[in-house]
Order: C-alpha cells, then sequence, then structure tokens
C-alpha cells in the first residue's frame, strides 16, 4: 500500500479542514505535540467553558493525514466535556476517518496527543511552553579544538573567508549575530543556533537575523563537529525533543 | 487538464520506438543464440542495437552489455568489479548524493568487507575533486559518482573527476541515467570506465539498460546461465526491448539540441516565475550547473506531501523530497546532503519536464502553485508572516 494511498473521508478533511486557526484568552489552553524534523508538528487550542470544550481550532505542519487528523479530532471534541475530549484514542481518529495507511498510524496521528496535551495544559493551568527545559550553559564539543584552522572558527578577522561556505554560527549574543547578519554578504547559507527557545529570544536579533536571510536553530546545542579533513558535519542536539540530528555544513563559527 | 512533471520517474514511450519494436514480438521472434537462419536475423539486429547504443557514448560496440535496466547495470558495474577485483583492493568512493540503487549496493559491499568513503558536497549539490582526491588510499580500486543527480539535477564536474582517477590508475563508474539525452555523453573524453543508462530514460521501453564496460575492465558476472552477452549478463535477450533502446538513443541523438533548448526555456520560465510568485521559496540544486530539464524547489512552512496531494487535485502530477511521501518516512538523503535542516526537506518540490512537456502546462502550474502554497501555509504554525 502506498503512502498516500488515503480514504475519501482523509481527503475531504485535507481538502476542507474544518476548525483551522487559533484561540486566546484566559479560558484558553494549548497543545503542542511533534517536531518539525520528523516533519509533523500539531498545535490544538481549546477554549473550556464550565467543564466543556467551547470551541477547538488547530495548526499543523504536516502530511495529508496529519492535517485531516487534526480537523477530526476537532469535530469529535468540540462539546464534548473534558473527561470524554481525553478519552478519544488515535484509533478512534482513525477509525472515524474510515482508516489510515498502516505506515501512518503512529507518525502522522498525533491530533489525540495534541488535544490531550491541551487538556493537561488547561487542567495544570500552564502553557506547554514553560516546562520545555532551556539550556543554562554549554556542555563540551566533542572535537571543536581539533577543527581549528579546518573550518571551526574560535575568531573571525576577514568575514569573506566563508564565501560560498555553508556556515554555522553559534550564539555567542551580539557578536555572533552581527556576524551571523554579515555572512550572508558572502553565502547564501548561514545557519543560527542557540539554546533559546524562540519565545524568548531577543526580537531584535530575531530580525536582525531573518532580515539577512539567517536560518535560526532554537533550542538546540551543538554536540560535534565531524568531517574526514575538514568540517563537514554538525551533529545537533534538539533540547525540546530530546533529539540528535547531522547538519551538512563547511565552517563553524563559535566565537570566544 | 492533466500536467505531467515528473519525467526523472517515468517517460512515455516515443511512437518512433514503439513503430520500430513492433516487428520484434512476432514477425522476428528468434534468437540470437539459435544457429539457424532466424537465430542468424536476430544476432545481426542485435549488434546493430548494440552499436547505436555505443555510438550514443561515444563507445565502442563491444563495450556495451545489455541489461534489464539502470538498477542492475549499477548491481553489475559495482558488486562485479569490486567482487572480481578485490586482490588490488577493498576501498570504493561515492558521494552522498549517489541514486539509492548505488547507496544500497555499497551497503552490501560493506557487509561483504569492502570499505566505503561517501565524500560530502557543496549547498548546490557538487562533488568536490579536492575532496575526492584526498580520500583516495593506496587500496581505492573504484570511484562511482552520478553524472547528473536524479533529484536535484546537479551536475558532476564528470571530465575532471575522470582525469584524476584516470592519474590515479582507479576505475571510474558513473550512473548517467539522470543525464543521458540532456547532455552530450563521451566515455572517451570523460575518462568513463563504467557507466550506467537506461532505455525508459530517453524514451525507450521500461526492462532495458545498458552497462558500458571499457575494453580492458574486468566484471564479475552477477546472473549466471547460459553466458550471453560475453559472459556478463546471461539469459536470452530481450530483443523487443534492445531494439527499442537502439531506436530510442537513435532518436535521442538525432532530437537532443532541440529538446535542450525548448526543456531550457521552460525550466528557466518555471525558476523565474515561481521564485518571483512565491515569497520565501528557494531554488535547490545548481543555479547554472544543473539539467535542463530540472526545476527544484522548497517552501518554507509547509510540508511536501501535502503539497503533492493539493497538487494532484488541481490536476498536476509532481514530486517530492518529503518524507511523509516515501517508503521509510525518512526525508531525501540528497536533500540533508545540501545541508537543509529535515523541515527544509520536507518542504520540497521536484518538477521535471520532458519531450512531450507543453507550453500550457507550464503556464498552469506557474498559475495554481502560489494558492496552493499559501492555502497550507495558511493552515501551518511554522509559516508566520512576519518571521
Amino acid at each position: 500500500m502506498k503512502s498516500t494511498q488515503y480514504s475519501e473521508k482523509v481527503l475531504d478533511h485535507f481538502r476542507n479542514p474544518r476548525n483551522v486557526g487559533t484561540l486566546e484568552g484566559d479560558d484558553v489552553a494549548t497543545g503542542r505535540v511533534g517536531n518539525p524534523v520528523c516533519g509533523d508538528l500539531m498545535e490544538i487550542y481549546i477554549k473550556v467553558e464550565s467543564d466543556r470544550i467551547a470551541d477547538i481550532k488547530f495548526k499543523t505542519f504536516g502530511c495529508g493525514s496529519a492535517i485531516a487528523t487534526a480537523s477530526m479530532v476537532s469535530e469529535l471534541a468540540k462539546g464534548k466535556t473534558l473527561d470524554e475530549a481525553l478519552a478519544i484514542t488515535r484509533q478512534d481518529v482513525a477509525d472515524e476517518l474510515d482508516g489510515l495507511p498502516p505506515i501512518k498510524m503512529h507518525c502522522s496521528n498525533l491530533a489525540a496527543d495534541a488535544l490531550k496535551n491541551a487538556i493537561h495544559n488547561y487542567r495544570a493551568k500552564k502553557e506547554p511552553a514553560s516546562d520545555v527545559k532551556a539550556p543554562t550553559e554549554c556542555k563540551r564539543i566533542l572535537n571543536a579544538e581539533e577543527f581549528v584552522g579546518r573550518g571551526m572558527y574560535l575568531d573571525v578577522e576577514d568575514i569573506s573567508v566563508f564565501k560560498d561556505k555553508r556556515t554555522l554560527v553559534y550564539d555567542r549574543g551580539d557578536r555572533s549575530v552581527d556576524l551571523a547578519a554579515k555572512a550572508t554578504e558572502h553565502t547564501p547559507r548561514v545557519v543560527y543556533v542557540t539554546g533559546s527557545k524562540k519565545e524568548i529570544f531577543s526580537k531584535e536579533w530575531k530580525t536582525k537575523l531573518t532580515d539577512a536571510g539567517v536560518k535560526i536553530l532554537y533550542e538546540s546545542e551543538i554536540v560535534e563537529i565531524a568531517g574526514a579533513d575538514d568540517v563537514e558535519k554538525v551533529r545537533i542536539h534538539n533540547l525540546d525533543e530530546d533529539e540528535e540530528y547531522d547538519l551538512f555544513m563547511d565552517a563553524v563559527v563559535i566565537l570566544n | 487538464m492533466i500536467t505531467y512533471f515528473d519525467y526523472h520517474s517515468s517517460k512515455p514511450v516515443d511512437q518512433r520506438v514503439i513503430d520500430a519494436m513492433q516487428p520484434y514480438f512476432r514477425e522476428h521472434y528468434g534468437n540470437p543464440s539459435s544457429l539457424h537462419m532466424i537465430g542468424d536475423r536476430a544476432t545481426r539486429v542485435l549488434e546493430q542495437s548494440r552499436l547505436s547504443v555505443a555510438e550514443f557514448l561515444g563507445a565502442e560496440k563491444d563495450e556495451i552489455i545489455f541489461t534489464s535496466g539502470a538498477t542492475e547495470s549499477n548491481n553489475l558495474a559495482l558488486i562485479g568489479y569490486a567482487m572480481r577485483n578485490r586482490s588490488k583492493g577493498d576501498h570504493i568512493i561515492l558521494s552522498e548524493i549517489e541514486h539509492i540503487s548505488i547507496h544500497n549496493i555499497a551497503k552490501y559491499l560493506e557487509k561483504q568487507g569492502f570499505s566505503v568513503s561517501r565524500i560530502p558536497v557543496d549547498q548546490y549539490g557538487q562533488v568536490s575533486v579536492k575532496k575526492l582526491a584526498a580520500r583516495i588510499q593506496d587500496k581505492t580500486i573504484l570511484v562511482s559518482i552520478n553524472y547528473a543527480n536524479n533529484e536535484i539535477g546537479t551536475l558532476q564536474s564528470i571530465a575532471e573527476i575522470g582525469m584524476l582517477c584516470r592519474e590515479r590508475n582507479i576505475v571510474f563508474h558513473s550512473d548517467a541515467v539522470a543525464a543521458q539525452g540532456l547532455v552530450p555523453l563521451d566515455v572517451r573524453r570523460d575518462n568513463i570506465d563504467l557507466m550506467t543508462i537506461s532505455s525508459n530514460d530517453m524514451y525507450g521501453p521500461k526492462g532495458t539498460g545498458a552497462l558500458f564496460v571499457r575494453s580492458g575492465v574486468k566484471l564479475q558476472p552477477i546472473i549466471i546461465g547460459g553466458g550471453q552477452e560475453r559472459g556478463l549478463r546471461s539469459g536470452t535477450e530481450n530483443m523487443p526491448g534492445i531494439v527499442g533502446m537502439a531506436k530510442a538513443a537513435e532518436i535521442a541523438r538525432q532530437d537532443m539540441a532541440g529538446d535542450v533548448k525548448r526543456l531550457t526555456a521552460y525550466r528557466d520560465t518555471l525558476i523565474k516565475e515561481i521564485l518571483q510568485r512565491i515569497p520565501r521559496a528557494y531554488l535547490n540544486g545548481h543555479p547554472v550547473m544543473r539539467l535542463p530539464n530540472n526545476a527544484h524547489f522548497r517552501f518554507d512552512g509547509i510540508e511536501g506531501e501535502a503539497l503533492l496531494l493539493s497538487l494532484k487535485d488541481a490536476g498536476h502530477a509532481v514530486s517530492t523530497g518529503s518524507a511523509c511521501s516515501s517508503k521509510t518516512l525518512e526525508p531525501s538523503h540528497t536533500l540533508i546532503a545540501l545541508g537543509l535542516l529535515h523541515e527544509e526537506a520536507h518542504g520540497s518540490l521536484q518538477l521535471t519536464c520532458g519531450r512531450f512537456t507543453r507550453e500550457e502546462e507550464i503556464a498552469k502550474i506557474i498559475n495554481d502553485l502560489p494558492e496552493v502554497v499559501q492555502r497550507l501555509r495558511k493552515l501551518s504554525p511554522l509559516y508566520k508572516e512576519e518571521d
């Protein structure tokens, strides 16, 4: 079976998703599950009135089944009490959609989890973001010293060394922000890695970086630098998801 | 109107090819191995076909081995060469962005005790010849680099790599499937020792391919039987397929200049218009050193499978490097090797044109795509206008 062999019902919810959007207010809670690295990220917003879900909205970055399951869960949960809504399972969502391709049952069926997360957050009266562990200080980066002079920079005098190089700049405050933004005059690909969460990262820095075309990776740290001779790969640890992955890069800047 | 932008996956067979194949199903059904007159005729046709394919590559007739397609040719080239020449060394070099068949054959060879180095590419998908040279060891026996990448269409510096391998006395294999018919191939000029091509990728029938094996390069067969194709590929020759492939090669030589001119214009229009009409859209691959039929994009904040399905609803057949549309749920290894983040690789769209692409198709996708991207971005928590 192809991974995109969807039922008519899935396709209907994909084409005309119900309850797309966000909600705000004191009686609103948010659930957020998934990870853009895996290709799926889902946010569900619930507005609660006398223990019932009075309104529900969602946003999703994901494939066809991710969109359809979010839409279906929003229909199933609307009007239900919080306990009733908590009882909605992934299987219920899949059944209501006349089934999902087996390969999509786990990866793209996050909607029920996002709903549960929202209800828990409502009951705990807290935003989901607040329980994310923010890094306090940098851990030792494997091989960082070894690659100095071979694509790893602790100090930069002439920014044109980054010409046409995929360059990764580690968050060291103002100086590193300036350097990352300026580097884009020499190379189209600059990635800025910061341990900060998106919500608390300086607005001014963010504007400066995004205006210059720098890609920002929040809540991330460098674990290891690797390459046969020069820098070839950087291993990144995503703190939010506690996941590691490799990025192909030619230069890394960690200012002293 | 249905548009088709997936020529890298499959091509329709050219009518001229079908006409050439037709007599070989009922009228001329002979087996080249038979000694009677019907067999003799089949032998003559087989050798004429071999000559046509050889001329297409700048090779000699006896350097062409017919196979069942590009995957088999890649298997014969890598496994056949590595196993036969193990006494010379056990090290093989590839790029990070080879076709999946090459990557999986290399994994198989690793299990057989060979060691494999994978050369990183730059942000446009080009292999650095300097980095390649630095990885060569005394025990390196084989280098395999694709002529052009099958996803992003980046062309490699094949002549330079060929020269390097010749100087260092290492056999050089190139999978030319994505490039054939779009770039003039010449195995002598480029110092190529083994080259993979397929029939369907030049509008011939599926189930047929060929491997160029430079005279003097020794292989071990991977299919054992009656000893056809100089003992390198046993099994009765697929005559209709081979005749079709030869005809397709002749047409490709004749029509290449016209095809390339038309396709380049389509590609350039797609790239220019799509980047202009859609905010935060980017071109993947090389701006200049790319196949004339390949336009490959990524769009911030959306996922490729959802994009593919939406375009399907609007009557467009396209392809994506997104994980969600693959069997393994892994994003394309080629896009990751460019240095892209997973979420960027997920948001990619591959448009490949071909001999039968019409101008209306180009106009329709340019018209429909911005709206589809906008609709999906409205759903996405990753895309905010102000970011």
